[in-house]
Protein backbone atom coordinates (compact mmCIF):
# COMPACT_ATOMS: atom_id res chain seq x y z
CA UNK A 1 0.00 0.00 0.00
CA UNK A 2 1.92 3.47 -1.03
CA UNK A 3 1.48 6.21 0.68
CA UNK A 4 2.80 9.90 0.42
CA UNK A 5 6.03 11.28 2.23
CA UNK A 6 8.11 14.06 2.12
CA UNK A 7 11.60 13.66 1.59
CA UNK A 8 14.19 16.66 2.04
CA UNK A 9 17.62 15.67 -0.33
CA UNK A 10 19.82 18.62 -1.10
CA UNK A 11 17.88 21.00 0.46
CA UNK A 12 14.91 20.50 -2.09
CA UNK A 13 11.74 18.73 -0.78
CA UNK A 14 10.36 15.91 -2.81
CA UNK A 15 7.02 14.12 -2.67
CA UNK A 16 6.97 10.52 -3.08
CA UNK A 17 4.78 7.49 -3.03
CA UNK A 18 5.92 4.93 -1.41
CA UNK A 19 5.59 1.74 0.01
CA UNK A 20 7.08 1.26 4.10
CA UNK A 21 9.33 -1.60 2.06
CA UNK A 22 11.36 0.78 -0.29
CA UNK A 23 14.72 1.58 0.39
CA UNK A 24 15.80 4.80 0.62
CA UNK A 25 18.46 4.00 -2.58
CA UNK A 26 15.82 2.83 -5.11
CA UNK A 27 13.66 6.04 -3.98
CA UNK A 28 16.87 8.21 -4.16
CA UNK A 29 18.15 6.79 -7.88
CA UNK A 30 14.63 5.70 -9.31
CA UNK A 31 11.92 7.88 -7.72
CA UNK A 32 14.00 11.13 -7.21
CA UNK A 33 16.46 10.09 -10.22
CA UNK A 34 19.73 10.96 -8.68
CA UNK A 35 21.47 8.10 -10.20
CA UNK A 36 24.84 9.20 -7.81
CA UNK A 37 24.21 7.13 -5.20
CA UNK A 38 25.30 3.88 -6.10
CA UNK A 39 23.83 0.52 -5.08
CA UNK A 40 26.55 -2.18 -4.72
CA UNK A 41 26.21 -4.96 -2.26
CA UNK A 42 22.65 -4.35 -0.93
CA UNK A 43 24.15 -5.78 2.41
CA UNK A 44 25.33 -2.72 4.15
CA UNK A 45 28.87 -3.66 3.33
CA UNK A 46 30.39 -2.10 -0.09
CA UNK A 47 29.25 1.48 1.73
CA UNK A 48 28.57 2.49 -2.20
CA UNK A 49 25.45 3.70 -1.25
CA UNK A 50 26.54 6.12 1.16
CA UNK A 51 24.36 8.92 1.73
CA UNK A 52 24.36 11.66 4.74
CA UNK A 53 21.35 11.69 6.72
CA UNK A 54 21.35 15.16 9.12
CA UNK A 55 25.27 14.87 8.64
CA UNK A 56 25.75 11.69 9.09
CA UNK A 57 26.96 8.47 7.08
CA UNK A 58 24.47 6.27 6.08
CA UNK A 59 23.69 2.63 4.24
CA UNK A 60 20.46 3.68 2.19
CA UNK A 61 20.20 0.29 0.84
CA UNK A 62 19.36 -0.75 4.33
CA UNK A 63 17.25 2.10 5.23
CA UNK A 64 13.83 2.09 4.98
CA UNK A 65 12.79 6.29 2.64
CA UNK A 66 9.72 6.03 5.33
CA UNK A 67 11.91 6.34 8.02
CA UNK A 68 13.55 9.33 6.40
CA UNK A 69 10.38 11.51 7.05
CA UNK A 70 11.89 15.07 8.27
CA UNK A 71 15.45 14.43 7.93
CA UNK A 72 17.92 16.09 6.07
CA UNK A 73 19.81 13.81 3.13
CA UNK A 74 22.56 14.79 1.51
CA UNK A 75 23.93 12.66 -1.71
CA UNK A 76 26.77 13.31 -3.89
CA UNK A 77 24.90 15.62 -6.45
CA UNK A 78 23.89 18.16 -3.08
CA UNK A 79 27.45 18.56 -2.56
CA UNK A 80 28.42 21.02 -6.08
CA UNK A 81 27.63 24.46 -5.79
CA UNK A 82 24.79 26.33 -7.44
CA UNK A 83 27.32 27.24 -10.13
CA UNK A 84 28.95 23.59 -11.09
CA UNK A 85 32.06 24.30 -8.30
CA UNK A 86 32.91 21.22 -7.25
CA UNK A 87 33.06 20.61 -3.47
CA UNK A 88 36.83 20.54 -2.10
CA UNK A 89 36.36 17.14 -1.96
CA UNK A 90 35.40 16.51 -5.23
CA UNK A 91 38.10 18.51 -6.69
CA UNK A 92 40.66 17.14 -4.86
CA UNK A 93 39.57 13.48 -6.02
CA UNK A 94 40.02 14.70 -9.36
CA UNK A 95 43.40 16.09 -8.82
CA UNK A 96 44.90 13.18 -7.02
CA UNK A 97 43.51 10.69 -9.95
CA UNK A 98 41.60 8.99 -6.63
CA UNK A 99 38.81 7.99 -9.19
CA UNK A 100 39.10 4.79 -10.94
CA UNK A 101 35.88 3.02 -12.15
CA UNK A 102 34.04 5.61 -9.93
CA UNK A 103 31.80 2.84 -8.10
CA UNK A 104 32.83 3.78 -5.16
CA UNK A 105 33.09 7.65 -5.39
CA UNK A 106 30.25 9.55 -4.40
CA UNK A 107 30.09 7.11 -1.45
CA UNK A 108 33.83 7.32 -0.61
CA UNK A 109 33.47 11.09 -0.84
CA UNK A 110 30.50 11.79 1.53
CA UNK A 111 32.03 9.39 4.58
CA UNK A 112 34.83 11.55 3.91
CA UNK A 113 32.92 14.71 3.99
CA UNK A 114 31.32 13.84 7.45
CA UNK A 115 34.88 12.87 8.46
CA UNK A 116 36.18 15.94 7.43
CA UNK A 117 33.50 18.00 9.42
CA UNK A 118 34.37 16.14 12.19
CA UNK A 119 38.03 15.84 12.17
CA UNK A 120 39.72 18.84 9.70
CA UNK A 121 43.10 17.39 9.26
CA UNK A 122 43.24 14.04 10.47
CA UNK A 123 46.06 11.65 10.31
CA UNK A 124 46.56 8.70 7.47
CA UNK A 125 44.83 5.97 10.25
CA UNK A 126 41.90 8.13 10.98
CA UNK A 127 41.26 8.65 7.53
CA UNK A 128 41.68 4.36 6.81
CA UNK A 129 39.81 4.15 9.90
CA UNK A 130 36.87 6.67 9.07
CA UNK A 131 36.36 4.77 5.10
CA UNK A 132 36.47 1.49 6.31
CA UNK A 133 33.24 1.00 4.97
CA UNK A 134 34.28 2.07 1.44
CA UNK A 135 35.10 -0.85 -0.51
CA UNK A 136 36.85 0.26 -3.64
CA UNK A 137 38.00 -2.74 -5.67
CA UNK A 138 40.23 -1.10 -8.27
CA UNK A 139 42.26 -0.84 -4.67
CA UNK A 140 42.71 2.76 -5.31
CA UNK A 141 43.22 3.12 -2.08
CA UNK A 142 46.76 5.19 -1.89
CA UNK A 143 45.49 8.32 -3.67
CA UNK A 144 42.09 8.58 -2.28
CA UNK A 145 43.32 8.28 1.32
CA UNK A 146 45.90 11.39 -0.22
CA UNK A 147 43.00 13.27 -1.79
CA UNK A 148 40.92 13.35 1.76
CA UNK A 149 44.42 14.40 3.90
CA UNK A 150 44.83 17.09 0.96
CA UNK A 151 40.97 18.28 0.87
CA UNK A 152 41.25 18.27 4.49
CA UNK A 153 44.06 21.09 4.36
CA UNK A 154 42.14 22.95 1.85
CA UNK A 155 39.06 23.28 3.63
CA UNK A 156 40.76 23.69 7.08
CA UNK A 157 42.89 27.18 5.33
CA UNK A 158 40.48 28.59 3.30
CA UNK A 159 37.43 27.96 5.67
CA UNK A 160 35.27 26.12 2.63
CA UNK A 161 32.11 24.93 4.23
CA UNK B 1 17.15 -8.02 -2.61
CA UNK B 2 13.69 -6.78 -2.17
CA UNK B 3 11.65 -6.75 1.01
CA UNK B 4 8.51 -8.65 1.69
CA UNK B 5 5.32 -6.16 2.53
CA UNK B 6 4.36 -5.02 5.78
CA UNK B 7 2.91 -2.58 7.34
CA UNK B 8 4.86 0.50 9.05
CA UNK B 9 4.56 1.75 12.64
CA UNK B 10 6.59 4.19 14.15
CA UNK B 11 5.66 5.10 17.73
CA UNK B 12 6.64 8.29 19.04
CA UNK B 13 6.55 7.40 22.83
CA UNK B 14 7.13 4.54 25.29
CA UNK B 15 3.40 4.10 25.78
CA UNK B 16 2.21 3.61 22.39
CA UNK B 17 5.25 1.66 21.37
CA UNK B 18 4.64 -1.12 23.71
CA UNK B 19 1.09 -1.00 23.13
CA UNK B 20 1.94 -1.50 19.26
CA UNK B 21 4.23 -4.44 20.54
CA UNK B 22 1.41 -5.90 23.03
CA UNK B 23 -1.28 -5.77 20.07
CA UNK B 24 0.72 -6.66 17.16
CA UNK B 25 2.83 -9.69 18.97
CA UNK B 26 4.52 -11.83 17.24
CA UNK B 27 3.68 -10.77 14.12
CA UNK B 28 5.81 -7.45 14.22
CA UNK B 29 9.50 -7.36 14.72
CA UNK B 30 11.26 -4.33 16.51
CA UNK B 31 13.32 -2.06 13.78
CA UNK B 32 15.68 0.00 15.40
CA UNK B 33 19.34 0.48 13.41
CA UNK B 34 18.18 -2.45 10.68
CA UNK B 35 21.51 -3.31 10.42
CA UNK B 36 20.90 -6.85 10.94
CA UNK B 37 16.96 -7.11 10.69
CA UNK B 38 16.86 -5.80 6.93
CA UNK B 39 19.35 -7.84 5.82
CA UNK B 40 17.46 -10.88 7.09
CA UNK B 41 14.48 -9.53 5.53
CA UNK B 42 16.47 -9.32 2.16
CA UNK B 43 18.01 -12.97 3.00
CA UNK B 44 14.00 -14.02 3.63
CA UNK B 45 15.21 -15.54 6.73
CA UNK B 46 12.82 -13.20 8.17
CA UNK B 47 9.11 -11.83 7.02
CA UNK B 48 7.64 -9.94 9.67
CA UNK B 49 4.01 -8.69 8.84
CA UNK B 50 4.95 -5.40 10.53
CA UNK B 51 7.58 -3.71 11.46
CA UNK B 52 7.38 -1.04 15.01
CA UNK B 53 10.75 1.44 14.40
CA UNK B 54 11.60 2.63 17.68
CA UNK B 55 13.71 5.72 16.58
CA UNK B 56 11.34 7.94 17.05
CA UNK B 57 10.74 7.14 20.78
CA UNK B 58 13.25 9.32 23.39
CA UNK B 59 12.71 7.27 26.20
CA UNK B 60 14.18 4.06 24.53
CA UNK B 61 17.24 6.73 23.42
CA UNK B 62 20.30 8.37 25.25
CA UNK B 63 22.93 7.88 27.73
CA UNK B 64 22.62 9.05 31.26
CA UNK B 65 24.95 8.74 34.36
CA UNK B 66 24.21 9.10 38.28
CA UNK B 67 27.52 9.47 40.81
CA UNK B 68 27.35 6.36 42.58
CA UNK B 69 24.36 4.85 41.04
CA UNK B 70 25.91 3.71 37.86
CA UNK B 71 24.55 4.53 33.74
CA UNK B 72 21.49 3.53 31.85
CA UNK B 73 21.79 3.62 28.13
CA UNK B 74 18.76 3.60 25.92
CA UNK B 75 18.76 0.47 23.64
CA UNK B 76 17.76 2.49 20.50
CA UNK B 77 21.46 4.48 21.50
CA UNK B 78 23.63 4.44 18.30
CA UNK B 79 26.95 2.28 18.67
CA UNK B 80 28.36 5.61 17.66
CA UNK B 81 26.92 7.77 20.40
CA UNK B 82 28.54 5.23 22.81
CA UNK B 83 31.71 4.99 20.71
CA UNK B 84 32.27 8.83 21.55
CA UNK B 85 30.30 9.43 24.85
CA UNK B 86 33.42 10.54 27.09
CA UNK B 87 31.19 9.19 29.84
CA UNK B 88 31.15 5.46 28.87
CA UNK B 89 35.49 5.81 27.81
CA UNK B 90 35.75 7.29 31.09
CA UNK B 91 33.93 4.99 33.19
CA UNK B 92 33.30 1.96 30.82
CA UNK B 93 36.76 1.29 29.05
CA UNK B 94 35.58 -1.80 27.62
CA UNK B 95 32.66 -0.83 25.89
CA UNK B 96 33.56 2.07 24.75
CA UNK B 97 36.44 -0.13 22.87
CA UNK B 98 33.86 -2.56 21.77
CA UNK B 99 31.84 0.24 20.35
CA UNK B 100 34.28 1.63 18.67
CA UNK B 101 35.58 -1.75 16.67
CA UNK B 102 31.57 -2.66 15.21
CA UNK B 103 31.11 -2.39 11.71
CA UNK B 104 32.17 0.39 9.94
CA UNK B 105 31.52 4.18 10.75
CA UNK B 106 27.73 4.06 8.71
CA UNK B 107 27.04 0.66 10.80
CA UNK B 108 28.02 2.58 13.95
CA UNK B 109 25.95 5.48 13.00
CA UNK B 110 22.85 3.19 12.06
CA UNK B 111 23.22 0.25 14.94
CA UNK B 112 22.06 0.86 17.94
CA UNK B 113 23.08 -1.23 21.23
CA UNK B 114 20.34 -3.14 22.08
CA UNK B 115 20.02 -4.31 18.70
CA UNK B 116 23.04 -5.64 19.12
CA UNK B 117 22.00 -8.10 21.98
CA UNK B 118 18.84 -8.88 20.49
CA UNK B 119 20.22 -10.17 17.10
CA UNK B 120 21.83 -12.36 19.55
CA UNK B 121 24.86 -13.36 17.13
CA UNK B 122 27.85 -15.27 19.02
CA UNK B 123 29.86 -13.06 17.25
CA UNK B 124 28.34 -9.51 18.86
CA UNK B 125 30.70 -6.95 19.97
CA UNK B 126 28.88 -5.65 22.83
CA UNK B 127 26.98 -7.89 24.53
CA UNK B 128 31.13 -9.39 26.33
CA UNK B 129 31.52 -5.88 27.96
CA UNK B 130 28.49 -5.45 28.96
CA UNK B 131 28.10 -8.71 30.49
CA UNK B 132 31.59 -8.13 32.49
CA UNK B 133 30.80 -4.71 33.37
CA UNK B 134 27.61 -6.27 35.36
CA UNK B 135 25.38 -4.84 33.31
CA UNK B 136 21.28 -6.13 33.08
CA UNK B 137 18.80 -5.03 30.44
CA UNK B 138 15.25 -3.71 31.27
CA UNK B 139 12.57 -5.47 29.38
CA UNK B 140 9.29 -3.29 28.82
CA UNK B 141 5.47 -4.66 27.93
CA UNK B 142 2.63 -3.39 28.61
CA UNK B 143 2.25 -5.45 31.71
CA UNK B 144 5.41 -3.95 33.44
CA UNK B 145 9.31 -3.96 33.42
CA UNK B 146 11.41 -7.02 34.38
CA UNK B 147 15.29 -6.92 35.02
CA UNK B 148 17.89 -9.73 33.75
CA UNK B 149 21.72 -9.71 33.42
CA UNK B 150 22.75 -9.55 29.44
CA UNK B 151 23.88 -12.59 30.09
CA UNK B 152 20.53 -14.71 30.99
CA UNK B 153 19.13 -12.30 28.27
CA UNK B 154 20.90 -13.75 25.53
CA UNK B 155 19.92 -17.42 25.22
CA UNK B 156 20.97 -19.10 22.44
CA UNK B 157 22.33 -18.03 18.78
CA UNK B 158 19.75 -15.46 17.76
CA UNK B 159 17.53 -16.26 20.58
CA UNK B 160 16.86 -14.03 23.47
CA UNK B 161 14.67 -13.86 26.70
CA UNK B 162 12.63 -11.40 24.69
CA UNK B 163 8.75 -12.84 24.77
CA UNK B 164 5.90 -11.93 22.55
CA UNK B 165 5.21 -8.34 23.01
CA UNK B 166 8.14 -7.62 24.88
CA UNK B 167 10.87 -5.12 24.09
CA UNK B 168 14.28 -4.65 25.19
CA UNK B 169 14.29 -1.17 26.40
CA UNK B 170 17.19 -0.18 28.30
CA UNK B 171 20.73 -1.53 29.89
CA UNK B 172 21.27 -0.85 33.48
CA UNK B 173 25.23 -0.60 34.15
CA UNK B 174 26.36 -0.72 37.81
CA UNK B 175 29.11 2.15 39.23
CA UNK B 176 32.37 0.74 38.59
CA UNK B 177 33.91 -0.12 41.85
CA UNK B 178 37.09 1.97 42.77
CA UNK B 179 40.39 0.82 41.72
CA UNK B 180 38.66 -1.31 38.64
CA UNK B 181 39.66 -1.43 35.08
CA UNK B 182 37.94 -3.03 32.16
CA UNK B 183 38.97 -4.13 28.73
CA UNK B 184 38.58 -5.56 25.72
CA UNK B 185 40.01 -7.41 22.74
CA UNK B 186 38.94 -9.12 19.84
CA UNK B 187 41.07 -12.05 16.94
CA UNK B 188 39.64 -11.29 13.36
CA UNK B 189 40.60 -11.43 10.04
CA UNK B 190 41.07 -7.76 9.16
CA UNK B 191 41.14 -4.49 10.63
CA UNK B 192 37.72 -3.25 9.55
CA UNK B 193 34.34 -4.31 8.81
CA UNK B 194 35.18 -7.79 10.57
CA UNK B 195 33.18 -10.11 12.29
CA UNK B 196 35.42 -11.06 15.98
CA UNK B 197 36.51 -14.65 15.53
CA UNK B 198 36.86 -14.19 18.93
CA UNK B 199 36.21 -11.43 21.27
CA UNK B 200 36.47 -10.86 24.78
CA UNK B 201 36.32 -8.57 27.64
CA UNK B 202 36.96 -8.24 31.26
CA UNK B 203 36.71 -6.29 34.38
CA UNK B 204 39.23 -6.11 37.20
CA UNK B 205 38.81 -5.25 40.55
CA UNK B 206 41.85 -4.58 43.03
CA UNK B 207 41.97 -4.30 47.01
CA UNK B 208 43.27 -1.07 48.74
CA UNK B 209 46.62 -2.58 47.83
CA UNK B 210 46.72 -1.60 44.47
CA UNK B 211 48.06 -5.42 43.83
CA UNK B 212 45.69 -7.97 44.99
CA UNK B 213 42.66 -8.78 42.56
CA UNK B 214 39.63 -8.84 44.77
CA UNK B 215 36.74 -9.32 41.91
CA UNK B 216 37.28 -10.58 38.08
CA UNK B 217 34.73 -10.90 35.53
CA UNK B 218 35.77 -12.40 32.13
CA UNK B 219 33.18 -13.06 29.47
CA UNK B 220 34.49 -14.23 25.70
CA UNK B 221 32.34 -14.09 22.83
CA UNK B 222 32.14 -15.90 19.88
CA UNK B 223 33.39 -19.19 21.55
CA UNK B 224 29.82 -20.19 22.65
CA UNK B 225 26.61 -19.79 21.21
CA UNK B 226 25.96 -16.98 24.19
CA UNK B 227 28.68 -14.83 25.77
CA UNK B 228 30.57 -17.14 28.14
CA UNK B 229 31.67 -16.04 31.57
CA UNK B 230 34.55 -18.11 32.45
CA UNK B 231 33.39 -19.77 35.96
CA UNK B 232 36.82 -20.65 36.65
CA UNK B 233 38.75 -17.41 36.57
CA UNK B 234 37.75 -15.82 39.81
CA UNK B 235 38.86 -19.19 41.79
CA UNK B 236 42.16 -18.72 40.12
CA UNK B 237 43.08 -15.21 40.10
CA UNK B 238 41.02 -13.66 43.19
CA UNK B 239 42.62 -13.00 46.13
CA UNK B 240 45.79 -12.79 44.38
CA UNK B 241 48.82 -10.50 42.49
CA UNK B 242 49.10 -10.84 38.94
CA UNK B 243 52.19 -12.73 37.85
CA UNK B 244 53.26 -14.95 34.81
CA UNK B 245 52.14 -18.63 36.14
CA UNK B 246 48.82 -17.44 37.33
CA UNK B 247 48.19 -15.27 33.55
CA UNK B 248 49.19 -18.66 32.38
CA UNK B 249 46.95 -20.97 33.92
CA UNK B 250 44.03 -18.56 34.04
CA UNK B 251 44.54 -18.23 29.77
CA UNK B 252 44.62 -22.04 29.90
CA UNK B 253 41.53 -22.09 32.21
CA UNK B 254 39.48 -19.60 29.51
CA UNK B 255 41.15 -21.75 26.60
CA UNK B 256 39.39 -25.05 28.27
CA UNK B 257 35.83 -23.23 28.87
CA UNK B 258 35.51 -22.29 25.79
CA UNK B 259 32.97 -24.17 23.33
CA UNK B 260 34.46 -23.09 19.63
CA UNK B 261 33.16 -24.26 16.17
CA UNK B 262 34.19 -24.04 13.16
CA UNK B 263 33.79 -21.88 10.07
CA UNK B 264 34.24 -19.42 7.61
CA UNK B 265 36.18 -16.98 9.79
CA UNK B 266 38.49 -19.46 11.82
CA UNK B 267 38.79 -22.99 13.18
CA UNK B 268 37.48 -24.28 16.86
CA UNK B 269 41.24 -25.12 17.14
CA UNK B 270 43.01 -21.54 16.74
CA UNK B 271 39.96 -19.98 18.29
CA UNK B 272 41.04 -21.72 21.32
CA UNK B 273 44.59 -20.70 21.09
CA UNK B 274 43.25 -17.48 20.54
CA UNK B 275 41.40 -17.42 23.89
CA UNK B 276 44.41 -18.13 25.94
CA UNK B 277 46.10 -15.09 24.21
CA UNK B 278 43.61 -12.65 24.18
CA UNK B 279 42.92 -14.31 28.30
CA UNK B 280 46.63 -12.98 28.75
CA UNK B 281 46.20 -9.22 26.83
CA UNK B 282 42.92 -8.50 27.90
CA UNK B 283 44.22 -9.67 31.96
CA UNK B 284 47.49 -7.56 31.82
CA UNK B 285 46.03 -4.59 30.68
CA UNK B 286 43.24 -4.62 32.62
CA UNK B 287 45.57 -4.86 35.42
CA UNK B 288 47.87 -2.41 34.81
CA UNK B 289 44.58 0.18 34.29
CA UNK B 290 43.46 -0.73 37.37
CA UNK B 291 46.74 -0.39 39.47
CA UNK B 292 47.82 2.75 37.60
CA UNK B 293 50.91 1.01 35.59
CA UNK B 294 51.43 2.52 32.17
CA UNK B 295 49.44 0.12 29.67
CA UNK B 296 52.09 -2.26 28.43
Amino acid sequence: MKQLIELEINGRIYEIPVSPKDLLVDVIRKKVGLTGTKKGCGQGDCGACTVLIDGEPVLSCITLAIACQGKKITTIEGLVAEDGTLHPIQQSFVDHGAVQCGFCTPGMILTSKALLDKNPQPTETEIKRGIAGNICRCTGYKRIVEAISAAGDTISSGGVK
Amino acid sequence: MYLNDFAYFAPKTSGEALNLAGRLGNKAKILAGGTDLLIMMKEKMLKPECLININDVKEFKGISYIPGKGAVIGAAAKISEIEHSALIKEKYFALHQAAGELGSVQVRTMATIGGNSCHASPAAETPPPLAALGASVIISSTAGEKELPVEKFILGNRKTALGEGEILTKFILPEPAPKSASRYAYIGLRDAMEIDAVNMAVNLVLEDDNRTIKDIKLVMGSVSPVPLVSAEIPGILVGRELNSELLEKAAQAASGEAKPINDIRASAEYRREMVAVLTRRVLQQAFNAASGLKEA
